[in-house]
C-alpha cells in the first residue's frame, strides 16, 4: 500500500519537475530568440541607415561639388576670355566681362588684390566673413570659394579664380572673385527644402553656419547639438561634438547614430571641395525607426505566442499523462486488493477444509480402531463400517468439491455433450433426494409443466451436478416438516427453433440468506459463518461450481431469498433440442381420470395425455373424484384407469383407492402418482387395491410407459375366455413365411411377431425354396406357406423341399395357410409333403399351437 | 365415420377382425392399406385378356384378403368367382364378376369414406 503511495507521489513529483524545466527551458529559448533576433534587425537596420545616409551624404556633397566646379569653371572661362583684354585693361573688354558675369548670374564680380583688397567690377560693396582661407589660396593659385557679406547684409558665396590682373589701383591682383546668392547654393542642394526628410547645414569648423537650415535656431551648429540634447545629455552632447569636431579638422567624414527625444538620427558630416566647409546632414529615422519598432514587436509577439503554444501543448500532454497515470496507479491498486482478497479468501478456506476433512478423517480412523478391537462382535463392526461409510462418502464429496474447483480455477472444465432425457435426468434426481428428504420428513413435490422435448443435448453429468447442489442445499437448509417444490416448464428458446428454453425451478421455505450472503454466494470459497449453518457442513464450493457449469452452459441462475422464509432458485438454459424422433406413443383411447390436488399438475397431465390419444377428466381431491366414478357408472361410460395423488388434502389417494375397490369391484386400474419413494407405503396400497405407481415428474413419456403396460391385460379382461396365447411362448424360433401379397403377408406378420416369431418373407415358392436351400440345416425352425403364388406354387415348393438332399428337408414343419378349407385341399396338402393346414383368416393360437406341435 | 361404421358400409364383421387383430390401430392399418392392393386390378386384366390362370389366382387372393380383414361381402363374392375359374376354368357366368366388382365398389367406397373421416 504505501509503496504505491510511494510510487505515485515519485511520479507525480518527476512529472512536475519536468514539467517546469521544459516550461523553463522553453521560455528561455523562445525569450534567447526574440532578443536575438530584435538586436540583429535593429543592427542591420542602423547599417543599412548607415549606409543609406553616407551615401545620401555623398551625394549631397558631390552635388556641391559639381555645382560649385561648374561656377568655377564659368569664372575661370571668364577669366580666360578676358584675360588677354584685362592685359590692355580695355574698357571695352572690361564692359564684356561683366556682361559675361551677369549674362550668368553672378550678382558680384571684383578683382582681389593680394593684399585682400577688393576692385569691384559691379554690385556692392562686400567683406568676407573669413578672409584669411580665402586670400591664401587666392594667393597660391588656386581656387576657393568663402561667403561675404555686403552692406545690406546680404550674404553671397564668393567664388574665386587666382589670375593676375593689373589692378587699377597699381595693386597685384591675385583672383577674380564672383558671386552668387546664398540661396542659390541651398536651392540647388535643397538644403531649405520643407518636405524632405534630410536636415543638412554647411558649417565651418568653428560650428558656425555657412548655410544654415530652416530648422536652425541658434548661430552655431555645436550649440544646436547641445541644445537638442538636453541638460541631463550634455556629456553625450560634448563626446559628439568633440569627435565631429575633430573629424572637421582632421577632414574626415564623420557618421553617428543619436538618439534625440526619443527619435533616432543619424548624422553624416563630410567636407566640401574648394572650401573650409563642411556638410553635415542629419536624417531621422522616422518612418523607417517605426517600421522596425513593429517588425521587433511583431516578432516578439509571434514569438511569444508560439511559446504560449508549445508550452500549452505541453500542459495538455501532461495534464492527460497525468490522469493515465493516475487511473493505471488505480487499477493496479484495485487488482491487488481483489487478489489480496481472493487471497485471504483462499487460506480462510483452507483452515476450514482442513478442518472439514479432519472430521470424518477422524471418524474414519478411530472407527477402524473401535472395529479392529472388537473383532469378534458383528453388530459392533457392522455398527463401524456404516460409520466409515458415511464418513468416507462425506469426505469423498468434499474433496469432489475441491478437485472440480480446481479444475474450474484452471479453465479445464470442459461440457461433454451428449443426449440427455430430461425425464431420465428429474427421475435419478429425485430418486437421489428422495431418502433424504424421507429422513427429515420434508414435503418435497415435482412438477412438470408442459415439457414437449424431452430429449435434449447436454453434458448430462454436470446438469445432474447443478439440480442436485441445488436441490440437495435445499434439503440441507429446509427444517424437517418444511416445503421442497422442484418445477420445470419450457418456452421457445430465443437462440432458434433447434433450442428449446428450460426453467428449473428449486423453492424451499428453509432458513434462506442473508442479503449479503445472497451477494456472494456464487463466489468460490464462500460459506456463511454464522452459527446457524455451523452445523450443516460442506465444501462452500457446490454454487461456485454450479454457476461455473452454468456459466459455461450459457445459462442463467438466479437466486430469490429471504431470511427465515426460504429460498427460490432458478436456472435457465438453452439447451440443443435431440435430433432423435420419439418414439410413437400413442395408447388406445381410453377415458381416465386425474386426482391430484394441483390445479397445474392436473391441467399438464391432461394435456400431455390427450397429446398421447387418452380422453382425460381431473379433479383436485379424492371425495368429488369418487362421486365422479359413481356418475360414469351410472352412464355406463367406466373410467378405465384412474390416477390418484398419494397426498390428497382430505381423503388420501390410498384411502380413495380403497372407497373405490369396496364401490366398484376391482376391475379398473388405479395407479398411485407420487414423488416419494412407494417403496414403504406399497404393501399398504397393494392391499387398498391400488394397482401400480407412477413416479412424479409427469412426462408425457413417463405416463407413456407408465400406462403401456395396462395395454394388453386390459384387452385380455375383455376376452377371457380365449385360450391365452401367453403360454405359448415361441420366443426366438425363425420362421420362413411364403405368401404373395403384401397385405396378408403384412398382417400375417403382425399377428406371428406377437408370440415372439423370427418371420422371414418369401414371396413365392420359388423364393422359399432358395431361401430355404441357402440356409444352414437347422437355421428355420418352421415352413408356413401360402398354396396359390406365382411362379411356383406352394405345392410345388413343399414337394421340392422335401425331395433336397439335407437334414433337415423331411423333418422341418410345413404348415398351409390357405382361404381354401376344403377337405380336398388340405388332403392335397398332406400329400405333397406338409405337415398340417390352417385356413385364413389367420388365426394366432392355431398357427402357434399347429407350429408347436410339430416343431421338436 | 368409424372404423365400426366403416365395416357396417361393407358388411364386414368388425367383431371378428377386432378378435384376431386385437387393436383398432392394426385393423384400421391394414384396412387402409387395402386399397392399395393390387389384386382386384390384376383379376379385371386377367378376366378381360381371358387368362383364367391368373383371374383365379387373383380372386383367391382377394378372397384370402377378404378372410384376414373380415370383408365378408366381398369374400363371399369372390369365393365364388374363384371357385367358377379353379384350375384356369373359363368363367362361364359373368354375373359372378359383376358381384365381385360390385362388392369391391361397396367396400372401397366404405373404406375411402372411413379414410375421409380420419383425414388421411
Amino acid at each position: 500500500m504505501a509503496t504505491i503511495k510511494n510510487m505515485r507521489n515519485k511520479t507525480t513529483r518527476f512529472l512536475v519537475a519536468s514539467l517546469i524545466m521544459v516550461l523553463a527551458l522553453c521560455v528561455l529559448v523562445f525569450s534567447f530568440l526574440a532578443i536575438t533576433m530584435d538586436r540583429r534587425s535593429t543592427r542591420t537596420i542602423n547599417e543599412v541607415g548607415k549606409i543609406y545616409m553616407d551615401s545620401m551624404s555623398e551625394q549631397i556633397a558631390l552635388h556641391f561639388a559639381t555645382t560649385i566646379n561648374l561656377r568655377l569653371s564659368q569664372v575661370e572661362a571668364l577669366v580666360q576670355t578676358h584675360e588677354a583684354g584685362y592685359a590692355e585693361g580695355s574698357e571695352e573688354v572690361m564692359e564684356d566681362l561683366i556682361y559675361s558675369a551677369q549674362a550668368r548670374g553672378f550678382e558680384y564680380l571684383a578683382f582681389y588684390s593680394e593684399d585682400g583688397e577688393f576692385e569691384m567690377l559691379y554690385g556692392s560693396e562686400m567683406d568676407v566673413t573669413d578672409p584669411e582661407p580665402f586670400l591664401d589660396s587666392l594667393n597660391q593659385g588656386e581656387q576657393k570659394i568663402a561667403v561675404g557679406t555686403d552692406r545690406q547684409g546680404n550674404k553671397l558665396v564668393l567664388i574665386g579664380v587666382s589670375t593676375v590682373y593689373p589692378m587699377r589701383s597699381g595693386k597685384n591682383c591675385t583672383g577674380l572673385v564672383a558671386g552668387l546668392p546664398v540661396s542659390y547654393i541651398s536651392e540647388t542642394l535643397s538644403l531649405n527644402s520643407v518636405d524632405s526628410l534630410v536636415y543638412s547645414y554647411i558649417v565651418r569648423r568653428d560650428g558656425s553656419y555657412v548655410i544654415r537650415g530652416q530648422v536652425a535656431s541658434t548661430d552655431n551648429y555645436f550649440d544646436q547639438i547641445y541644445d537638442a540634447f538636453g541638460p541631463s545629455e550634455q556629456a553625450e552632447a560634448e563626446r559628439c561634438v568633440r569627435e565631429l569636431q575633430a573629424a572637421m579638422e582632421s577632414g574626415e567624414d564623420y557618421s553617428a547614430v543619436l538618439e534625440l527625444d526619443g527619435e533616432r538620427r543619424h548624422l553624416h558630416c563630410t567636407k566640401l571641395a574648394y572650401s573650409e566647409w563642411n556638410l553635415v546632414v542629419v536624417m531621422p529615422y522616422g518612418a523607417l525607426n517605426q517600421e522596425i519598432a513593429r517588425l521587433s514587436s511583431q516578432w516578439i509577439f509571434i514569438s511569444l505566442s508560439g511559446c504560449v503554444i508549445v508550452l500549452g501543448a505541453l500542459l495538455l500532454v501532461f495534464a492527460e499523462y497525468l490522469k493515465m497515470n493516475r487511473r493505471q496507479m488505480r487499477e493496479l491498486d484495485n487488482a491487488r486488493q481483489e487478489a489480496v482478497q481472493a487471497n485471504k479468501a483462499k487460506s480462510e478456506f483452507l483452515s476450514n477444509m482442513s478442518h472439514d476433512i479432519r472430521t470424518p478423517m477422524n471418524a474414519i480412523v478411530g472407527m477402524t480402531a473401535i472395529a479392529t478391537a472388537n473383532i469378534g462382535d458383528t453388530q459392533q463392526v457392522q455398527n463401524c463400517l456404516k460409520k466409515i461409510g458415511l464418513s468416507s462418502k462425506h469426505l469423498l464429496g468434499l474433496i469432489n468439491d475441491v478437485l472440480d474447483m480446481s479444475k474450474i480455477e484452471s479453465g479445464k472444465l470442459t461440457l461433454n455433450m451428449d443426449q440427455v432425457s430430461l425425464r431420465e435426468m428429474m427421475d435419478s434426481i429425485v430418486s437421489i433426494v428422495q431418502p433424504q428428504v424421507r429422513a427429515k420428513h420434508q414435503n418435497f413435490d415435482v412438477f412438470i409443466h408442459d415439457i414437449t422435448t424431452e430429449n435434449v443435448c447436454c453434458d448430462s453429468v454436470r446438469l445432474n451436478q447443478v439440480l442436485i447442489n441445488i436441490l440437495g442445499n435445499a434439503v440441507k437448509f429446509t427444517p424437517e416438516e418444511g416445503h421442497i417444490h422442484v418445477s420445470m416448464y419450457e418456452e421457445e428458446s430465443p437462440k432458434g427453433e433447434d433450442f428449446v428454453r428450460i426453467h428449473l425451478s428449486v423453492k424451499d421455505d428453509g432458513i434462506g440468506m442473508t442479503p449479503e450472503y445472497r451477494e456472494k454466494i456464487f463466489e468460490s470459497f464462500s460459506r456463511e459463518d454464522s452459527t446457524r449453518v455451523r452445523k450443516t457442513e460442506g465444501s462452500g464450493l457446490g454454487m461456485a461450481i454450479t454457476k461455473y457449469i452454468v456459466d459455461a452452459m450459457d445459462g442463467i441462475i438466479e437466486v430469490d431469498s429471504e431470511l427465515g422464509h426460504g429460498s427460490d432458485f432458478r436456472v435457465i438454459l438453452d439447451l440443443e433440442k435431440a435430433q432423435v424422433m420419439e418414439a410413437d406413443m400413442v395408447l388406445p383411447d381410453w377415458k381416465m381420470l386425474v386426482v391430484d390436488d394441483d390445479r397445474q399438475l392436473c391441467e399438464s397431465t391432461v394435456s400431455s395425455l390427450q397429446s398421447i390419444g387418452v380422453k382425460a377428466d381431473w379433479t383436485l381431491d379424492a371425495e368429488s373424484a369418487i362421486e365422479m366414478v359413481a356418475e360414469h357408472r351410472k352412464k355406463r361410460d367406466d373410467y378405465q384407469i384412474i390416477l390418484l395423488d398419494w397426498k390428497l388434502p382430505g381423503m388420501d389417494g390410498i384411502s380413495a383407492a380403497r372407497e373405490i375397490r369396496r364401490l366398484y369391484g376391482s376391475d379398473v386400474p388405479i395407479l398411485l402418482i407420487s414423488a416419494y419413494d412407494w417403496s414403504e407405503i406399497e404393501a399398504e396400497a397393494k392391499e387398498a387395491g391400488i394397482t401400480g405407481f407412477i413416479s412424479k415428474p409427469l412426462f408425457k413419456s413417463t405416463l407413456f410407459y407408465g400406462l403401456k403396460p395396462y395395454v394388453l391385460p386390459e384387452r385380455e379382461t375383455v376376452q377371457k375366455k380365449k385360450p391365452r396365447e401367453a403360454d405359448i411362448d415361441l420366443t426366438g424360433r425363425r420362421v420362413l413365411l411364403a405368401e404373395d401379397n403384401d397385405l396378408n403377408w403384412e398382417i400375417a406378420e403382425e399377428l406371428l411377431r406377437e408370440l415372439g416369431l423370427e418371420l422371414e418373407w418369401a414371396e413365392n415358392g420359388k423364393i422359399c425354396l432358395e431361401k430355404f436351400q441357402a440356409s444352414a440345416p437347422g437355421f428355420y425352425d418352421g415352413i408356413l406357406m401360402d398354396l396359390r403364388m406365382p411362379v411356383m406354387t406352394g405345392y410345388e415348393a413343399t414337394e421340392a423341399i422335401r425331395g433336397l438332399e439335407r437334414a433337415d428337408a423331411k423333418t422341418i414343419p410345413i404348415i398351409a395357410m390357405t382361404a381354401d378349407a376344403f377337405s380336398e385341399d388340405i388332403q392335397k396338402c398332406l400329400a405333397c409333403g406338409m405337415n398340417a393346414h390352417v385356413s385364413k383368416p389367420i388365426d394366432v393360437r392355431e398357427v402357434a399351437q399347429k407350429l408347436l406341435k410339430y416343431m421338436q | 365415420m368409424t372404423l365400426q361404421e366403416c365395416y357396417a358400409a361393407m358388411g364386414g364383421d368388425y367383431e371378428g377382425v377386432m378378435g384376431r387383430l386385437r387393436s383398432e390401430r392394426m385393423v384400421q392399418k391394414f384396412v387402409l392399406k387395402f386399397l392399395a392392393d393390387g389384386s382386384y386390378d390384376l383379376l379385371l386384366s386377367s378376366a378381360a385378356a381371358a387368362d383364367w390362370q391368373e383371374a383365379f389366382r387373383a380372386a383367391h387372393t382377394i378372397k384370402g384378403v377378404c378372410q384376414n380383414l373380415g370383408f365378408n361381402r366381398l369374400y363371399e363374392s369372390s369365393s365364388e368367382l374363384s371357385e367358377a375359374m379353379r384350375d384356369g376354368k373359363p368363367l362361364a357366368d359373368p354375373a359372378l364378376l359383376e358381384r365381385v366388382k360390385e362388392d369391391y365398389a361397396a367396400t372401397a367406397g366404405a373404406i375411402r369414406a372411413l379414410q375421409e373421416a380420419l383425414g388421411v
